[in-house]
């Protein structure tokens, strides 16, 4: 659906993104992690028409756009980090105002609002002024207002950041049930757990340069295999090289624990301890995360 | 247009539901008009002046007099001279019980340096105590009459003066006269409070000490000394009658108004005197002429002598000779006769050379209260105007939205117009209300409140172009409240709104041109109180509108440059 080619950005010679390419197709969940200062805000920014790209630009359908053009700002919607929102309006004035600045027919509003208002929890408290609601009614507030016009595509710049975890989970579960609804979302997020169960598809930008792109399981499958780590009561090198000849792994030794890395490690385990019978002091399987993707990048970019 | 309606109503629900910007925005400027409104209600009232009347001849009472002398030594001898016995005493308390028994009519102190004072006494004549005041008053280099004993001799004992002089007062040269004035007969006293009744409430204090303590209370807002013999310099105009006034210069603006009023109803007295001397000239005059009391002698008039040179004439018609002799007197008589006539007039002419008739370019008097109700109104714009553009624009930073807004099929000046339009309707509303209070509850002057009407609109718009510009330097409420304040303050000194910008020096001048409420002052003071016309204050108008689109044209591409 989106396309960006090769983007960049600098403030005052310092490049805040450098030469980015990515794509969200439609109906799909994409995740951009990175940490602090990586740009994620910056290309929400340029997405959003905020600022201006120093080089590169954006296509929608394959065409390429401007995202002052009205064409574009009506198929897109934005979330912002910190709730946007008049604290001094209610809920429900809140969306009436952003469906009169979108020009949605008074007709139609009404119906869409409060139905937006039931889709966010929300439809108990249209009439109170949002200043009194909570932070996570907020948040939900706030994703409410970016669908008013009912965009094809959502940019999210880190919605659940400073949530508690009930509040994080509720929204998580709103932004799940838009993508089950077909819409396109742009999820920038620092959630890795999260970001794994919902994006369909994840890219991780460190220092202004896209790192890596892929489904979450490719990610995570850059890192390498989940792992099998053993203490053994006795020196079994001879059977650990049969065993893993056998079912297709690899072994090597750290200090005194044993590692056994390879594919589909949880269904070979009892072939592994029946084949070590008696000498295993303790075993711990441990699955590959995409936290453990992140931190592996972050420290190549460090190093 | 999409969007100006929905954004006009949210911001006007924003305003009406924060009670900190109701309070600053619409409370706080009605609340201020209110006090400076009510200072300025009642300005004319007379001002307090307290009267110390020395030229009383109060029977048992003392006149002390202190001068600093160039020769104390000269001053001395002469006193001794004049005096068939001096007595010298131990000191002032010895001195003054003398004079009160009436043992002596005369008292002198001298002080050298740091040596005791030396107090002697005598027995002197009225003529003897005159002369030796005027030997004192021409060896002075500065003269000094105090109302009690404690003053003159604090005076000389901290060497304000190095002689003083004391006599009773019914011996005090001159003292107590009275003065024929305008069909009455005055003292001192009577005079001040006749002539200054219109302008000043005087109250009469026994001591310069007493009122000068008021005085530094503030109960008063001057004090003034008539000094011994003020109503005889009046009478006799040979010498002026100094006539010491303090007054409270730490309050400036009440200084002036006392120092404007005493010299007012002092000048008045002048005039009065003058004029009354004059007409007795005139008057005696007319008296050689006809004949008949001049100044106390009888006199044959010029007409009569005429007359007796007409008859003796005819009676030498014999001697033509002599005749012709006689001619040249009547002729002089004639000459003489109308030289008098003209001189008269001219007198008179002098006596009252100017007559005020004074008008108002509003076609009535106006008050203080007329005066400065277009700068509280010009004011009130100012502030307003620049809260309200600068509060309103950043509230979108603060809340969030502008981000959110920018993605709206708003309307390309919707969010700076709505806003505009919106703090444009409550300044104007709001100034319109103060201007229908002033007019209609305090009963102001204003010659047309229309066009007043339309200044007012104009200038709530260049003011909130001034608010737009500071909203680009702030993001949050707080931050636009005290960068609008900081800027209007000075404002409002630089304007000609507390102070005439004619009296302003020429830099100051310049500066207050590039200011848009220099142009709402002078527009709104025109149409309220010149009766100045639509074409009149076409150029502020024009200047003030220019100013607007100006600002708003800044304010919106600070705010574009700061959101890149």
């Amino acid at each position: 659906m989106i396309s960006i080619k090769d983007l960049s950005k600098e403030f005052d010679g310092v490049k805040a993104l450098d030469g980015v390419t990515l794509s969200v197709e439609k109906g799909e969940t994409f995740g951009l992690i990175g940490p602090n200062g990586a740009g994620k805000t910056t290309l929400i920014r340029i997405l959003t028409g905020q600022i201006a790209p120093t080089r590169g630009g954006i296509l929608l359908d394959g065409e390429p756009v401007d995202p002052l053009e009205s064409s574009y700002r009506l198929r897109v919607g934005l979330v912002p980090q910190e709730p946007a929102f008049y604290g001094r309006l209610t809920a429900r004035e809140n969306l009436v105002l952003l469906a009169r600045l979108y020009g949605i027919d008074k007709v139609d509003s009404p119906g869409r609002i409060t139905s937006l208002l039931a889709w966010a929890g929300l439809e108990e408290h249209a009439e109170r002024q949002a200043r009194f609601f909570s932070r996570g009614m907020q948040q939900r507030l706030s994703l409410a207002m970016g669908l008013v016009h009912q965009p094809e595509l959502i940019y999210l710049d880190e919605p659940t950041s400073g949530l508690d975890p009930e509040a994080r989970s509720t929204l998580w579960e709103l932004i799940l049930r838009l993508a089950g609804e077909g819409s396109s979302i742009f999820i920038t997020t620092h959630n890795m757990e999260e970001a794994d169960r919902v994006c369909s598809r994840l890219a991780i930008l460190v220092g202004g340069t896209l790192r890596e792109e892929g489904t979450p399981g490719e990610i995570k499958g850059l890192l390498g295999a989940d792992r099998v780590e053993l203490r053994l009561l006795q020196d079994r090198s001879a059977d650990l090289d049969a065993i893993c000849h056998r079912l297709g792994l690899s072994w090597r030794r750290e200090g005194e624990t044993v590692i056994i890395t390879g594919l589909e490690l949880p269904d070979k385990l009892p072939e592994i301890v029946s084949g070590l019978a008696g000498s295993v002091r303790n075993l711990h399987y441990r699955e590959v995360t995409l936290e453990d993707a992140f931190l592996r990048f972050m420290r190549e970019a460090g190093g | 247009m999409r969007g100006w309606k929905a954004l006009f109503v949210k911001d006007w629900r924003l305003i009406i539901r924060n009670r900190l910007l109701l309070a600053v925005l619409i409370i706080y400027p009605f609340l201020i008009m209110g006090i400076i409104g009510a200072a300025f209600y009642d300005v004319g009232r007379p001002v307090p002046i307290g009267l110390v009347n020395l030229d009383r001849a109060d029977a048992g009472e003392t006149a002390w007099v202190g001068a600093q002398a160039a020769s104390t030594a000269g001053l001395e001898r002469r006193f001794r001279r004049r005096a068939v016995q001096v007595e010298e005493y131990g000191g002032e308390a010895e001195a003054v019980a003398s004079l009160n028994a009436g043992e002596v009519s005369a008292i002198m102190a001298t002080a050298v340096l740091d040596e005791p004072a030396l107090w002697m006494g005598a027995d002197l004549s009225r003529d003897e105590i005159s002369a030796t005041l005027l030997d004192l008053k021409s060896e002075a280099e500065t003269w000094s009459e105090y109302a009690t004993r404690e003053e003159a001799v604090a005076a000389l004992e901290n060497g304000e003066d190095s002689v003083l002089v004391a006599v009773g007062e019914e011996d005090y040269p001159y003292i107590g006269e009275t003065i024929w004035l305008e069909g009455e007969n005055y003292d001192a006293s009577s005079l001040v409070l006749r002539f200054g009744q219109d302008v000043t409430e005087i109250e009469e204090y026994g001591s310069e000490s007493e009122a000068r303590d008021d005085l530094k209370q503030g109960r008063i807002d001057a004090v003034i000394v008539l000094p011994r013999g003020f109503v005889h310099k009046l009478k006799t105009l040979d010498e002026i009658a100094q006539v010491p006034v303090v007054i409270d210069q730490s309050n400036l603006v009440k200084a002036e108004f006392a120092e404007t009023s005493i010299r007012g109803f002092l000048s008045r007295i002048k005039e009065g005197v003058v004029e009354n001397k004059t007409e007795a000239v005139v008057a005696g005059l007319h008296i050689l002429v006809t004949g008949g009391d001049f100044f106390g002698t009888e006199v044959v008039g010029l007409e009569q002598i005429r007359e007796n040179l007409e008859t003796l004439k005819r009676a030498l018609q014999d001697r033509p000779d002599l005749q012709e002799t006689v001619d040249v007197g009547i002729e002089l008589a004639d000459t003489v006769i109308s030289d008098i006539e003209e001189a008269a007039v001219y007198l008179r002419g002098t006596a009252l050379p100017i007559d005020l008739e004074i008008s108002s370019v509003a076609g009535k008097r106006l008050s203080a209260k007329d005066a400065v109700v277009p700068s509280l109104i010009a004011l009130s714009i100012l502030w307003t105007g620049v809260l309200c553009g600068a509060i309103l624009m950043v509230i979108e930073d603060e809340e969030g939205m502008r981000i959110r807004l920018g993605l709206t099929e708003m309307g390309a000046f919707a969010l700076v117009g709505s806003k505009l339009l919106l703090a444009t309707a409550v300044v104007f509303a709001q100034s319109a209300v103060m201007l229908v209070l002033a007019v209609a509850v305090f009963g102001v002057f204003t010659s047309n409140a229309a066009l007043a009407l339309l200044v007012i609109a104009a200038a709530s718009f260049s003011c909130i172009g001034i608010g737009l510009v500071i909203a680009a330097f702030a993001r949050q409420v707080a931050g636009a409240v005290i960068l609008s304040v900081l800027v209007s303050f000075p404002l409002i000194f630089m304007t000609g709104a507390v102070f005439p910008l004619s009296q302003m020096p020429t830099f100051m001048q310049w500066i207050a041109r590039a200011i848009p409420l220099t142009y709402a002052i002078e527009a709104l003071s025109g149409v309220m109180l010149r009766g100045e016309t639509l074409a009149d204050v076409a150029w502020q108008l024009g200047v003030l509108i220019a100013f607007g689109v100006g600002l708003l044209t800044l304010g919106s591409l600070l705010v574009r440059r700061r959101s890149a």
